[in-house]
């Protein structure tokens, strides 16, 4: 087990520095530097200002020796300033990290956890009336994209309950009523895919399972229907998953980017785009770098769950 | 159970809502992008303008919603005769938000701080004129000039007085403003919102009116019109003309509108075939159909535009005027000949990333190819195309411009062989000697004069090919009283609001 996850443990530091090294180079790569930007192109500039500019944030410097300075500092915690507001890139991360795993932990919470019951009775049900409607709302789930669904859901909204705040973003801490009141409709359309996705992949499982020798067995002990499903089949049928959790984990940590920007939710999401809009090369280096971790990261603690799950991955 | 519960649950939501709104005297702006910084000195970007400029930071002067130069922090001043010498009288009993006074002292520092190399401002060159500036005393300022600068008044508008312990300071200000303004600042949330609250001790008694201003930060169109029509932003400042039809005769929204002083152009590279012929320019003219732009990409919402905003009622020559506004494709075929380049003359467009530019850029190019063109469109990220405009590297481009209340401000650096956004290699011995000549007088007549001819010459054979001048559209909730829309985009008037 130890060795399992010590082969994990190297990896995750293996795909993080090749993930620095990678994104250091691809935003230098992208034209249009950060102080052209930063000037726009209605100001009047000469180009020894420019110069001192470039000077100013760095930029003057060969690559390696940018890319040195920076991921020294970033080992010892210093991820640098923000180049248009000058803040510590590190807190402005914090700053948007909340809300996104905020609204990860809504999401997951109302579809992984209901993806289970909804997919073990599509499986029991197979073939049924019930299977039938439930399979076509998933596909009409999977289908329908979670930025429309959110649309839609707030011009519903604000028709039927006129001053309802449903935009913007309060902390939980601050305001914990607003903060529910902001934060459901975005997890609700974050959530529908997942459930429909995940509840059609617990039944697939469930079914292969519900087909297995044991099945029969624990059946031909008279337990009953019950039992057989939950303690048993649906066991076995975790292992696909948890992997598939987990990988929707890191997509909506990575920040469900256009859900954010329908509900102006200043979560991660917003903050890479509007980073990488700016050429802000400090901050989009460190976000992606903390998007990356927690990507892993789940993945790490996945790989972990199946041993908890699924002994024979122990071996 | 389960449904009373819910019940209550969201009844009390509402009332918390409801009580929310009745207490708040806190404006909620919905904007679309947030400031990138707030050192009025060092970022000029538009959302750091809109929540900087008149709100946290005041001039010298100040520009008023008909675009005049008004007297700001200064209450008063005077020119000398030969025009290169001018003292200001401030106000007294002017406050930073610190709570130190404004005195002569911080205008000196403020002008040293705008001109010197360290910070590397780029509204430096709106004071390329002044050659020193001293405190007379606490309350008169005296700036020599190296020669007579007729823009100088407006200009100032633009330079926002700051202490001058920040004289020296490259950071401080881009974070943790401090101003004389209206409202003082107080949290930033990047992403979030910017909130402002009222300065207890400003200047003006009796204004702002308001707590507070809140600009919330809502990427999204959709997200705004929403947020304004069910009561949870109170002002969507400067909104497109596509929006603005579609909030026409929503409940709670009341729509204001004013003429821009941004244009939208077709710039043109002088410096290489076919551009540096001025009848291939004058061609590109005749060709296009401005009437058609207004109504196919704005809307309906703007007019035919010339080389100065119709806002600027003293200055802008009427566009009827300009032989070349009226579209003739075939005089455009004609004067192609005439220049001497084989037809049809393949050229490439890029185009800003806006949709309203999209549009504009696809209309121009059917216009352009009718009459003897084959352009090109080449859809560019905003960070590429900042570059290539900088670097001169197009044959023409689509674009918005900001303008400017002062012809000098906009011509003289557009326009002047070698001017610093002179990005087209435009270079006319004629007009370079009607500028320097309406820069240097302070005689009304004699710069309209010169501007008059001018835009004469520019409109039909100079390196822009000016379209449209829209209409600016605020939406605000019924309740919001007091506040106009400015022709620069400026939210300076929300010191008279209230709601």
């Amino acid at each position: 087990m130890n060795r399992v996850l010590l082969a994990r443990l190297i990896d995750l530091v293996i795909v993080l520095f090749g993930v620095s090294v990678i994104v250091f180079l691809m935003i230098r790569l992208i034209p249009g530097d950060a102080v052209a930007i930063m000037l726009g192109a209605n100001t009047e500039i000469t180009p020894e200002r420019m110069a001192e500019l470039n000077r100013r944030v760095g930029l003057d410097r060969p690559i390696v020796e940018q890319y040195l300075l920076w991921a020294g500092n970033a080992l010892r915690g210093d991820f640098g300033t923000s180049l248009w507001t000058g803040r510590p890139v590190a807190g402005e991360i914090l700053l948007h990290l909340w809300p996104t795993l905020e609204l990860t932990f809504l999401a997951l919470l109302v579809g992984a956890v209901l993806a289970v019951p909804v997919g073990c009775l599509m499986a029991q049900t197979r073939g049924g009336a019930a299977d039938v409607v439930m399979r076509v709302t998933a596909i009409a789930g999977l289908t329908i994209p979670s930025f429309w669904l959110g649309i839609v859901l707030i011009l519903l909204l604000s028709s039927w309950a006129p001053g309802f705040a449903s935009l913007g973003y309060v902390p939980f801490s601050e305001d914990p009523l607003g903060n529910l009141q902001r934060m459901m409709l975005p997890a609700i359309a974050l959530a529908l895919p997942i459930l429909a996705n995940l509840s059609r992949l617990v039944r697939s499982a469930m079914l292969d399972a519900l087909g297995q020798d044991y099945v029969r067995t624990a059946r031909a002990k008279g337990l009953s229907e019950r039992r057989v499903v939950y303690k048993h089949a649906l066991r076995n049928a975790l292992i696909p998953f948890l992997t598939s959790v987990g990988i929707m984990t890191g997509y909506l940590l990575g920040g469900a980017i256009v859900v954010e920007q329908v509900f102006a939710i200043p979560g991660l999401g917003r903050l890479i785009l509007g980073a990488i809009a700016e050429r802000n090369y400090p901050l989009i280096q460190a976000t992606i770098l903390v998007v990356t971790a927690g990507f892993v990261f789940v993945n790490f603690l996945v790989d972990f769950l199946y041993i908890v799950v699924d002994p024979r991955v122990r071996a | 159970m389960v449904r009373s519960v819910l019940r209550t649950a969201l009844g009390v939501g509402f009332m918390a809502a409801m009580m929310a709104s009745a207490s708040a005297q806190v404006l909620e702006i919905g904007v679309d992008n947030g400031p990138t910084g707030l050192d009025p000195h060092v970022t000029t970007a538009f959302p750091s303008f809109m929540v900087v400029n008149g709100n946290i930071y005041e001039g010298l002067t100040a520009i008023d919603k008909d675009l005049k130069t008004v007297p700001g922090l200064a209450e008063s001043w005077s020119i000398s005769a030969d025009g290169k010498t001018y003292t200001f009288k401030l106000r007294s009993g002017v406050k930073f938000h610190d709570g130190s006074a404004m005195e002569a002292e911080d205008v000196v520092s403020t002008i040293k701080r705008v001109l010197s190399k360290d910070i590397a401002s780029p509204l430096a060159s709106r004071l390329s004129a002044v050659d020193s500036a001293n405190a007379v005393d606490a309350t008169t300022v005296e700036m020599k000039l190296k020669e007579p600068s007729a823009a100088l008044l407006s200009s100032l508008a633009t330079i926002a007085i700051v202490p001058s312990s920040m004289e020296a300071n490259k950071d401080a200000l881009q974070k943790t403003p401090v101003g004389t303004g209206p409202f003082k600042f107080q949290e930033w949330q990047p992403n979030g919102f910017i909130l402002l609250a009222k300065n207890e001790a400003y200047w003006d008694k009796g204004m702002p009116k308001l707590a507070g201003l809140k600009f919330n930060i809502l990427p999204e169109s959709a997200t705004r019109q929403v947020g304004l029509s069910n009561g949870q932003y109170a002002l969507l400042p400067n909104i497109d003309a596509a929006t603005a039809l579609q909030l026409k005769g929503k409940p709670n929204a009341k729509l204001a509108e004013t003429m821009d002083l941004a244009y939208t152009l077709i710039g043109m590279n002088t410096s290489k075939p076919p551009f540096d012929n001025p009848k291939v320019r004058e061609a590109v003219n005749y060709a296009i159909n401005r009437q058609e732009i207004v109504d196919a990409a704005l809307f309906g919402a703007g007019v035919p535009g010339g080389p100065l905003s119709p806002a600027l009622k003293s200055w802008a020559l009427n566009v009827n005027q300009f032989a070349c506004y009226k579209p003739d494709p075939a005089k455009a075929q004609a004067l192609l000949k005439e220049a001497g380049v084989a037809t049809p003359v393949a050229v490439s467009m890029k185009v800003l990333p806006r949709q309203d530019i999209k549009d504009i850029a696809q209309v121009v190019q059917e216009q352009l190819n009718k009459a003897g063109f084959k352009v090109e469109l080449i859809n560019q990220e905003q960070g590429q195309f900042i570059q290539d405009w900088r670097n001169s590297n197009f044959d023409l481009f689509a674009s918005l411009n900001a303008g400017q209340p002062d012809p000098d401000d906009y011509f003289f650096r557009t326009f002047r062989t070698g001017g610093s956004t002179n990005v087209f290699k435009y270079s006319d011995t004629e007009i370079d000697g009607l500028l320097d000549q309406a820069r240097t007088t302070q005689d009304q007549a004699a710069r309209k004069a010169a501007y008059d001819k001018v835009q004469q010459k520019l409109a039909c054979s100079g390196p822009v090919a000016h379209l449209t001048y829209g209409t600016l559209f605020s939406a605000m909730n019924a309740k919001l009283q007091g506040y106009d829309v400015m022709p620069n985009r400026s939210l300076l008037t929300l010191r008279n609001a209230s709601y």
